[in-house]
């Protein structure tokens, strides 16, 4: 068994997944609501980046810069005619709301760029040794920037005024509200930052794997498994699982194919809801 | 102005319901059988996502399970298609007796969640697994030459569905149901057994499902795991109860006839924007009437307000006050 090959195939997977889920579980954790359509803004942002280095041939970093922002609008415009309405709502209307612009994604997405897969031939192709194995250039490339983004936007939740904003929103919005937080305006950030991330998730996968517009799916339950194993609302435990669940889906992949490899993320996260419902590292947040 | 009685709707339904095979051409009957099947789906999922409170996404599940027992008996030892479709059901049982127990230890969206990856599981195995269910080829059935029957069963399972929900609605069992969806704890407290009752509606909404699930393959002649674990399923059902009413009893009915009419002029005309259009609906009832039809019919005074036995009750007490 190849070991070093296989830890650091996961290691480098976990990266992109560790980007996508904490974008999510930014989300989650502020506003209490379940993106379903995360994955779709990621196979969105993709396919976008396929465009434009394919189809308008511009550089690969353009779509590193635009794709994110545009992301971070679109979220923006979702928060505001959307989530902001249903609030108050319980919280079956927001699962249903997001769940309905997933679906909506996809068909756009398939609308606009067909239902086959592409990909990005030529850009970060290559491969670099290291610890004695050849790793390629482009998934050791989003797997650096994947990481380091997420820590970033750790940074900015543990040491800056907005990040201080966004906990206290996080932890008790009326408290909050009352301390002066504009709590709509941090929500609304949130909800733009975390699309972002998924944006950029989106653009980081595009030279590593081939595309389709229902990669949404297919990747968005692994970042709820992420989320879950890590524990919900929890930062680092986001981090931590993604590279768990990335090494454990390529060994798995290795011994059982890959049906069967995914299959046993959504094991894992089923038994850690069943065991250990407040996954690695959370903080046990009442839903 | 009189007001329209609930059960007067579903007594016409079901006229016309019966007597559909005998007129309609076999488009029609085929149409139907597919707005039987969904109207089923939506009376299940009402069960535990209406009544209960608990958004289940994970419902196309037992449909799976189901058209995948279903068609292995009918595949491997020509069973009859009903008889499959009843070994069906009680597979569905089976598997959400255990599945209830763990599963709904999870609240809100905890359980969402797993529920949701339950079904995407299942579909991964339903491909890996390809010695029992021949995985992405998927299982031909003898195509059947007289839809009616299925028809009929469809029809049958529905109108148990509705009457089921009918007396359920009127009935201390239900509002239990309900308290437990307003405030689990609270109903907890009242000494309302929640962990059984909840177990219960979620079985209860696995069952008839499953059945439909066989005789979906049945009737398309063909299952694979994408067809068996299909999310607009899923999407379709949900959007179906939503925009009915949730918690309702013509909630169901309402919105998978106004739906399913919807859904077959997208099909038939503009295919490629149908999961766009049933997510958009969806969306719109979330934000404009997520009370559904049913409620707009109720407030705007031309249906009269349902649970005529606490209806019952409440003028009892009236006249001895």
């Amino acid at each position: 068994m190849p070991v070093a090959e296989l830890l650091i195939g996961g290691i480098l997977l976990g990266g992109v997944y560790a980007l996508m889920a904490c974008g999510l579980n930014l989300i989650f954790g502020v506003m209490r609501v379940i993106n379903f359509a995360h994955g779709d803004i990621l196979a969105i942002a993709a396919l976008s980046t396929v465009s434009i280095a394919v189809g308008f041939k511009l550089p690969f970093w353009v779509a590193v810069v635009v794709v994110p922002i545009g992301c971070a609008a679109f979220g923006a415009l979702i928060h505001v005619l959307v989530l902001r309405r249903i609030e108050g709502a319980p919280l079956i209307m927001s699962l249903l709301a997001t769940y309905a612009l997933s679906t909506i994604l996809v068909n756009v997405a398939i609308l606009i760029w067909g239902g086959g897969y592409s990909g990005l031939p030529g850009v970060l192709s290559g491969s670099v040794r290291l610890f004695g194995i050849n790793v390629s250039t482009s998934r050791l490339v989003s797997f650096a920037c994947a990481l380091g983004v997420s820590l970033a936007v750790w940074w900015l939740l543990e040491f800056t005024r907005f990040g201080r904003a966004v906990r206290s929103v996080s932890r008790a919005p009326e408290l909050a509200s009352i301390s002066g937080i504009a709590i709509e305006r941090v929500r609304l950030a949130v909800f733009a930052l975390g699309t972002a991330m998924a944006g950029l998730a989106g653009v980081l996968v595009a030279p590593a794997f081939a595309i389709d517009p229902q990669l949404g799916s297919r990747f968005i339950i692994k970042a709820f498994a992420v989320i879950i194993v890590g524990g919900m609302g929890s930062y680092p435990g986001a981090i931590l699982a993604a590279l768990l669940l990335g090494v454990i889906e390529v060994v798995g992949s290795y011994f059982a194919g890959a049906v069967i490899g995914s299959a046993f993320l959504f094991l894992l996260m089923l038994a850690v809801l069943l065991i250990r419902p407040r996954g690695l590292l959370g903080a046990g947040i009442r839903a | 102005m009189r007001k329209i009685n609930p059960l007067g709707i579903a007594g016409a339904a079901g006229i016309v319901a019966l007597f559909l095979p005998s007129v309609g051409s076999d488009y029609a009957v085929s149409f139907s059988i597919q707005l039987l099947i969904f109207l089923v789906l939506a009376y299940s999922w009402n069960l535990i996502g209406g009544y209960t409170g608990y958004t289940h996404f994970g419902q196309v599940s037992f449909f799976g399970i189901g058209a995948y027992v279903g068609s292995l008996l009918i595949f491997h030892w020509d069973v009859p298609w009903y008889l499959a479709a009843v070994v069906a059901a009680f597979a569905g049982a089976v598997t959400a007796i255990p599945l209830g127990g763990a599963m709904l230890r999870l609240k809100g969206p905890f359980f969402a969640v797993g529920m949701f990856g339950l079904a995407r599981v299942l579909e991964a195995f339903a491909l890996g697994f390809d010695s029992i269910t021949q995985g992405g080829t998927g299982i031909y059935l003898k195509p059947v030459s007289d839809l009616r029957p299925l028809y009929y069963f469809a029809a049958a399972v529905a109108a148990i569905m509705l009457l089921l929900t009918w007396k359920l609605d009127n009935s201390r069992l239900g509002l239990k149901l309900l308290a437990i969806r307003e405030d689990e704890d609270a109903a907890e407290s009242l000494g309302i057994p929640t962990t059984r009752l909840k177990i219960g509606a979620f079985v209860a909404s696995a069952i008839a499902p499953a059945a439909m699930g066989s005789l979906y393959a049945v009737y398309l002649g063909f299952i694979d795991p994408p067809t068996a674990f299909a999310s607009n399923i899923e999407l379709t059902t949900i959007a179906m109860v939503l925009l009915g009413g949730m918690g309702t009893v013509l909630g169901p009915l309402c919105g998978a006839v106004v739906l399913s009419v919807v859904n077959e002029v997208l099909w038939a005309n503009y295919p490629q924007i149908y999961l766009a259009s049933v997510g958009g609906i969806l969306l719109l009832a979330v934000l404009f009437m997520p009370r559904g039809i049913v409620n707009l019919g109720t407030k705007s005074g031309w249906l009269a307000v349902g649970r005529p036995l606490f209806r019952r009750l409440a003028a009892r007490h009236g006249q001895a006050s």
